[in-house]
């Protein structure tokens, strides 16, 4: 069915995203990104890309947050271009995508607040796609209720804060658990509203969401060894979907080390390569564990990139709007990284970045 | 053959040519060839990185001044009064080859980088300028409106106390009434309240979430300010609100404070006090007079700064985007560091060489060196670009033509047939004299005031009319023509000679029948048609045949082009398996539908012992069944033969075409394996020894004594001729004709469609307007008569010319691209695109 209907209110968009997604970088436009000297070779060597002129209208020296924000600002245009031309049930899809950005740019404001920083500076930092307009009100709030009392309880993700509502103060440790909940309720949400979509878009996204979803618990875990975070109130922040749920949850939730969380990891095929050489030999704290971690994030961010390009291999779907989100996303982070490597005079790491295709 | 002048039939001959370039000419000759615009560059180092060629140091630079240059036209064009910008034609040149290139450049980067420092500079003063007067000009605007709040809210309480005290206070008390105001009006606000001014956009969501924080516990009142305040650096507009809130409580003060400052408003100290409020009312008016001063000076010396630089932004520009061109061109040519030159390879038209020759020549007496690039003639296999020669008269056809596809190298080019083909065509289905007329004059008014218009920025859609104003000017005269042949001016007819026919009616009769008396009309219709009642069965029937006749010759035509492209490239082959036999196919069919069509016509068949027989009918039954015309509807003795022969000639075409050609290529293919050679593709083995490759060599040695041509690498891959391939294009093709023979005589039948439906329309437009009011007696009439006319013109000109004339182009455009191109028309080619300066986008 989706393939007799999907053109008639999406066929354009979809369209219009596969010509962006061919614009992405392939793994040559990064060999000849990583060989440049400066960042005046870079900015040549993009200008050969898609990414065009962006920056032939910065003057001299350029930095790398130029770079990001330019970048950042081309994909945000594309974005608003797919939103301003999409129709239900596309528009509330993409309204979906802006609401992770929306709860970390709310997380973040309310963090700075805390630690006293000036509330312009914080706007400035925030994703534009996550900006809504009562959100400089947020830092007024000191405490949860209020926070959804005064400027939430207007914006969409007033229904994500309803299950965080206490009149505790705002603490780092508290902000986190917020964070969490509140991610965990927008990706059971968006999830089911995935399924809501049916046929080929919930398969896609289902099963993009599901890692994303699994990736949470098991940061959560690994990240709540040593802390305060009681057991119960660790698996309360699980989101209740993903390939771990439910047993592996449960057995997430009761882990006091990184080897357990390996072999609830092992339970699942796709998953087993996460810990695979990490070796058995993490059996403590020190370096060789956030050596363990930080491969692990980057197997993460290979992960997500391999689902997110799997979403482009079928038609007649809303996955590759979501997928081409978090392909450029992660393309921005390559050459941020690139540019940073080259502008640090740092050659030896320049090649610790995800390729995309 | 056409190599002594140049001809539209066929492109240009084109050459390879190699030059050696010395480094120190290699900038200046480039410039050379850029302004002769006749050669194109090829890419001798594709794998190079674009940052990696020679001069990406010299190309970085120019993107720096471009850059400058562009901040500058956006400084320029961001000036609400307008700046003056010299035109080009007009500024002195800037020299940017010879020896003081380098110079001279140099001297420009300074130029632009000291420009852009004081503009910048002038930027930076005049924006904190601009927002130090801006807030100002807001302090004053919520001085004012607070003002004005506070007063009213003063007569309000005035109010509520008087009527309080007329009610209860004894008269007794009045003294201390008395005391009370003068105490009163000190204090009178125990409120406190917070000032400042936020975009009004933001105004509702500020006015809800202070509800919210606060939970309801405020007064907030805000009014607009009327004029909006602007950017003076990027001239965007803002517009925004003056509020005032009032609240109890230090907390909730605070509150406020910190949701305005973090929603982006401004706030403003204001006095509760009346006095204090006028007091800081006129120290705010006062420094703002001193900051305006200030700000108007900044703004007219960086106005002067912007006039200076739009004196030579044009020429700076042009500098620019010249020099950057060259760099990228030499960035294509073959960097050899040990012998210090550059090696170009290009195409170019091989006429044209000596004129290059002299371009190079001119170059190194301009570079004031001795020692001259040199040039060079490459032998290559492979196919050169397209390069058709226009002139402004032939380049409008010509781009009908190659925006269908560009034609092979030396191919028979169709623009040059589209010249008069295209023109006629349309004017069968416009014919008109009164309508051809306007666009004839329209296209004149184009043509004479050329060198005026091609100066200014016409816009996308009048500036396509006057691309193609001698297509129009065609068009029209044709159109003229054609309207003479249908006899119609706006719908009426032109009664110039005799007319044939008479009416000898008395004017009682209802219907009179015209009688002939003699005469023939000698040119065009016969205006006795015209009013007739069987004049649409006249029209129609003659119109359609008509284009019937038109559309077998243009077909015929079309299909004859073959000829010269088979001779040309010397394929006998495909003379005698395509060529022949699709021309018998045609003219067997419908060549035979023309030649009875026009025999129908030459008959005086009121004289005749048969009744007229239908063609259509005729043809139809010639298919259906072969052999048997009704005696009734025969038009000649011996059409059952005829007929029956012409069949079977059709019918053999359709086999012969099909297989003629595969099996000729399949016998060639057998022969060179039966001599011993294997494809290089199979296992070479030694058997088969390449003897193109041994030739080549051999020929390049001789060559190479002889003259200056020496062989160009033999990279051109031969290709592969694949037998299954030549079956399948044969099928398709011989598919693709026989049966596009039958549908695009059909699809002629365009022209007698869109000429009768213009005939119609004008008429139609004729009787609705002005027909009625043609006879005024009354000064009412006389009016009406004239608002008839222009409003009957006017629709005359768009609806009639301008529609009808637009769909009959595309009508025009269609025949010429589908039916007659599909008949010849390989269009595998691709463009010669030489680096040339002249730009599209720069009116000079």
């Amino acid at each position: 069915m989706e393939a007799l209907l999907f053109n008639v209110d999406s066929g354009f968009l979809e369209g219009t995203v596969r010509g962006y997604k061919a614009g992405i970088l392939t793994q040559s436009h990064y060999t000849n990104l990583t060989q440049c000297e400066s960042l005046e070779d870079f900015r040549t060597q993009l200008s050969a890309t898609d990414y065009g002129n962006f920056l032939a209208n910065e003057s001299l020296p350029i930095s790398t947050a130029t770079i990001a924000d330019k970048a950042t600002q081309i994909l945000v245009d594309q974005f608003k271009y797919l939103r301003n031309n999409a129709v239900e049930p596309l528009s509330k899809f993409l309204d979906y995508v802006t609401y992770a950005y929306m709860i970390d740019n709310v997380i973040l404001l309310i963090t700075g607040t805390l630690h006293e920083r000036d509330t312009h500076e914080l706007i400035e930092r925030c994703h534009p796609l996550g900006i809504f307009e009562s959100m400089p009100a947020l830092c007024v709030a000191s405490n949860v209720e209020e926070l959804y009392q005064s400027v939430l309880v207007e914006t969409p993700l007033a229904p994500y804060f309803r299950d965080c509502l206490s009149a505790s103060d705002l603490d780092d440790l508290n902000i986190e658990i917020i964070r969490n909940t509140v991610y965990k309720a927008y990706l059971e949400d968006f999830y089911a509203f995935c399924g809501s979509l049916s046929g080929p878009t919930a398969d896609v996204m289902q099963r993009i969401l599901s890692f994303e979803a699994d990736r949470r618990t098991v940061n959560i875990t690994i990240n709540s060894f040593n802390t305060e975070l009681s057991k119960e109130e660790r698996a309360k922040l699980f989101p209740a979907i993903g390939r771990l749920f439910p047993e592996g949850n449960n057995q997430l939730a009761k882990a006091d080390e990184i080897d357990q969380v390996r072999l609830v990891c092992e339970n699942v095929g796709e998953y087993r390569q996460f810990f695979a050489d990490a070796g058995s030999s993490a059996n403590g704290l020190g370096d060789e564990d956030s050596g363990v971690l930080s491969q692990l994030e980057d197997r993460f961010f290979q992960t997500e990139v391999h689902l997110n390009k799997m979403a482009f291999l079928q038609q007649f779907q809303y996955g590759v709007f979501y997928a081409y989100m978090k392909l450029k996303e992660q393309e921005i982070r390559n050459i941020t990284w690139i540019a940073e490597c080259i502008a640090q005079n740092a050659k030896d790491r320049i090649q610790d970045f995800i390729p995309i295709f | 053959m056409s190599d002594d002048y140049p001809s539209l039939l066929r492109s240009e001959q084109m050459s390879l040519v190699q030059l050696f370039v010395p480094t120190e000419v290699a900038h200046d000759t480039v410039a050379e060839l850029g302004e002769l615009g006749n050669v194109q560059f090829k890419d001798l180092n594709p794998n190079v990185n674009p940052f990696q060629r020679s001069f990406v140091g010299e190309i970085r630079r120019i993107d720096e001044m471009s850059r400058r240059v562009r901040f500058f036209s956006t400084q320029i064009e961001q000036e609400k009064d307008v700046v003056p910008i010299r035109p080009l034609y007009d500024s002195a040149p800037l020299i940017t080859v010879g020896p003081r290139a380098a110079q001279t450049m140099d001297e420009l980067d300074g130029v632009l980088a000291a420009h852009e420092q004081r503009l910048t500079q002038m930027n930076e003063s005049y924006q904190k300028l601009g927002e130090r007067t801006k807030e100002l000009i807001e302090a004053r605007h919520v001085l004012r409106e607070t003002a004005v709040f506070f007063d009213k809210a003063q007569d309000h309480q005035t109010d509520i106390r008087t009527s309080y005290d007329d009610s209860a206070a004894p008269l007794l008390q009045h003294d201390d009434r008395e005391n009370q105001y003068s105490a009163g009006t000190g204090a009178q606000f125990d409120l406190e309240f917070v000032a400042g001014t936020i975009e009004r956009v933001r105004v509702p969501t500020f006015e809800r979430v202070l509800w919210r924080v606060l939970r309801g516990n405020l007064y907030m009142n805000h009014t607009d300010i009327v004029e909006p305040f602007v950017d003076p650096v990027t001239g965007a507009e803002t517009r925004k609100n003056v509020f005032i809130i009032f609240a109890h409580g230090d907390a909730l003060l605070a509150k406020i404070r910190k949701v305005a400052e973090s929603m982006g408003a401004t706030l403003y100290p204001i006095d509760a006090n009346a006095d204090k409020r006028s007091e800081s009312l006129r120290e705010v008016e006062g420094r703002l007079e001193d900051l305006q001063n200030v700000l108007y000076n900044t703004g007219s010396s960086r106005r002067t700064e912007l006039i200076k630089i739009g004196e030579n932004l044009r020429s700076w520009q042009d500098v620019v985007r010249k020099e950057k061109l060259i760099y990228e061109t030499l960035n294509l040519f073959n960097y050899d560091v040990r012998r210090k030159t550059l090696i170009a390879e290009g195409w170019v038209p091989t006429r044209d060489i000596t004129t290059i020759q002299l371009a190079l020549r001119h170059a190194t007496e301009e570079s004031g060196t001795s020692v001259p690039p040199i040039l060079h003639e490459l032998r290559t296999h492979k196919t050169p670009p397209t390069f058709n020669r226009t002139n402004k008269f032939t380049e409008g056809f010509q781009t009908i033509m190659d925006s269908y596809g560009v034609a092979s190298y030396q191919e028979v080019n169709p623009g040059l047939f589209a010249v008069i083909t295209f023109p006629f065509l349309f004017a069968v289905m416009f014919g008109d004299i009164g309508h051809g007329f306007i666009i004839f004059v329209a296209a004149l008014y184009m043509i004479f005031a050329e060198r005026k218009l091609a100066r200014t920025d016409l816009g996308e859609i009048v500036g396509q009319f006057f691309y193609g104003r001698y297509i129009i000017l065609l068009m029209g005269l044709f159109s003229i023509y054609t309207g003479l042949m249908y006899n119609d001016i706006f719908s009426k007819s032109l009664h110039i000679w005799h007319s044939a026919w008479d009416f000898p009616g008395n004017g009682t009769d209802t219907k009179i029948v015209g009688v002939d008396n003699g005469h023939r009309y000698p040119f065009g219709l016969d205006p006795g048609w015209h009013g007739a009642d069987n004049n649409l069965v006249f029209v129609n029937s003659y119109k359609m045949k008509m284009s019937v006749v038109l559309g077998v010759i243009h077909m015929t035509f079309a299909l004859c082009l073959q000829l010269p492209n088979h001779l040309k490239f010397k394929r006998p082959i495909d003379v005698y398996a395509n060529f022949i036999p699709q021309m018998i196919f045609l003219q067997s069919i419908f060549g035979y539908l023309v030649v009875c069509i026009l025999y129908k016509w030459s008959v005086d068949w009121s004289k005749a012992s048969t009744q007229p027989p239908s063609l259509l009918n005729m043809l139809i039954s010639m298919f259906l069944s072969p052999g048997k015309v009704d005696p009734s509807e025969q038009l000649y003795a011996g059409q059952p033969f005829v007929q029956v022969v012409l069949l079977l000639l059709a019918a053999i075409c359709v086999p012969w075409l099909l297989i003629t050609k595969p099996y000729l290529a399949w016998k060639d293919m057998h022969k060179i394996k039966e001599q011993g050679y294997v494809s290089i593709a199979g296992n070479g083995d030694g058997n088969g020894t390449h003897r193109d490759s041994s030739d080549d060599v051999l020929e390049g040695e001789e060559e190479g004594n002889g003259g200056a041509i020496a062989e160009a690498g033999d990279e051109e891959e031969h290709e592969q001729h694949d037998f299954g391939e030549v079956i399948i294009h044969q099928v398709i093709h011989t598919i693709e004709f026989c049966l596009g023979c039958i549908s695009h005589t059909a699809s002629y039948l365009r022209l007698w469609a869109l000429s009768l439906a213009h005939a119609q329309l004008s008429e139609v437009l004729w009787t609705m307007t002005l027909e009625a009011w043609l006879e005024p007696t009354g000064v009412f009439e006389w009016i009406v008569l004239i608002v008839m006319g222009v409003f009957w013109f006017v629709l005359t000109v768009f609806i009639l010319c301008l529609m009808e004339g637009l769909s009959a182009f595309l009508h025009a455009l269609r025949l010429h691209w589908v039916e007659a191109n599909s008949k010849h028309f390989e269009g595998g080619g691709h463009a010669f695109t030489p680096l040339t300066f002249a730009d599209p986008d720069f009116k000079d």
